[in-house]
């Protein structure tokens, strides 16, 4: 199985979730399994599959940091996708590619992560459902849906941590409150650089080298007939209050 | 009426109800938790709608897992919901 790897591109939000479904769509079709790295340009906002909106995010001061929001087709948290301070990826993969059970499909597709830091020296394990840490402190959080027989996993990897930004563009649940919840996760949150000193391009350099190893694979594109599709779903979907708004 | 609570594993699940004569006129879960296939959510929901407000969570709990079928809840299970759903509505 030749996988197709989709060099590190930026966009913002819309664009960025519409690209996961129009190639997720297009493997339906025949075509091969990808790997795709992105950034988020502006930063936003992405909340899971079954949030509600205004319980999650403050929108007015999303819109007054000029943030996109976006509602993710996965499960899972609100996560604030600093422009500058991760990098995401997506697996996407006919779900035969991948183990049924679906925290042991996390868990390879996490350890394809762990490699990568290992191969920076930072030991990071995996902790399901969905996470992973580098001790007890969360440096990458996944997301995994499985539709038409598509398994399609994104996340990210956390380079710096804007934990003051983060916490004022989420809001914070009484619940979590009762956590202490902006100094907890201050200090349950890690980033690659609280790590080492390693910079975005060399954790970029070691994701790829860790999400390839023992791959056949080739460096690809988006296809046209994905991009514009992606553009149908931006219009059609991820920009609408519709899907946004819809809990 | 509104309940939510961070179950057991961290997530938060957050149950919303719409009371009428008694009864769960509409029901909203939202939170933090995975299911698959995710419309199944809409099932969930709709098995609590109806639902007299002084029912049991062993009843609530049995529709949930009726209403769940195949589908699989991660990070939360049925009983969890059948609690808060209580707790919203008391």
């Amino acid at each position: 199985m030749r996988w197709r790897i989709i060099d590190y591109s930026e966009n913002d939000a819309y664009m960025n979730m519409a690209i996961d479904e129009a190639i997720s769509e297009s493997i339906v079709k025949g075509a091969p399994p990808t790997i795709r790295f992105y950034g988020w340009k502006p930063s936003a906002v992405s909340i899971g599959y079954f949030q509600s909106l205004e319980h999650e995010v403050d929108i007015k001061h999303c819109a007054d940091l000029g943030m996109d929001i976006v509602r993710r087709r996965t499960g899972g948290g609100a996560v604030y996708h600093d422009h500058q301070g991760e990098i995401t990826y997506s697996v996407i993969g006919k779900e035969d590619l991948f183990p049924k059970d679906i925290i042991a499909s996390y868990r390879l597709i996490c350890g394809w992560i762990i490699d990568s830091l290992g191969l920076l020296g930072i030991k990071a394990e995996f902790k399901p459902i969905n996470d992973i840490a580098v001790g007890e402190k969360k440096i990458s959080g996944n997301a995994q849906t499985r539709r038409g027989g598509v398994l399609l996993q994104h996340g990210t990897i956390l380079h710096s941590v804007d934990v003051d930004t983060m916490f004022s563009v989420l809001k914070v649940s009484d619940e979590k409150i009762k956590d202490k919840m902006i100094a907890t996760v201050k200090e349950r949150v890690t980033s690659v650089s609280q790590q080492k000193v390693i910079s975005r391009d060399e954790l970029y350099g070691a994701l790829l080298s860790g999400f390839t190893k023992g791959k056949d694979f080739g460096l690809g594109t988006i296809t046209d007939e994905e991009r514009n599709r992606a553009l149908e779903l931006v219009e059609k979907r991820y920009l609408t209050k519709e899907w946004n708004a819809m809990r | 009426m509104r309940c939510e609570e961070k179950v057991k594993g961290g997530k938060l699940v957050c149950i919303e109800i719409v009371p009428k004569d008694g009864k769960a006129a509409k029901v909203r879960i939202t939170g933090d938790f995975f299911l698959h296939p995710e419309d199944s959510i809409n099932a969930l929901e709709q098995s609590l709608e109806g639902v007299d407000l002084t029912s049991g969570e062993d009843e609530i709990a049995a529709r949930l897992k009726k209403a769940l079928g195949q589908a699989q809840l991660i990070g939360a299970s049925p009983e969890d919901l059948a609690r808060i759903f209580k707790r919203a509505s008391s």
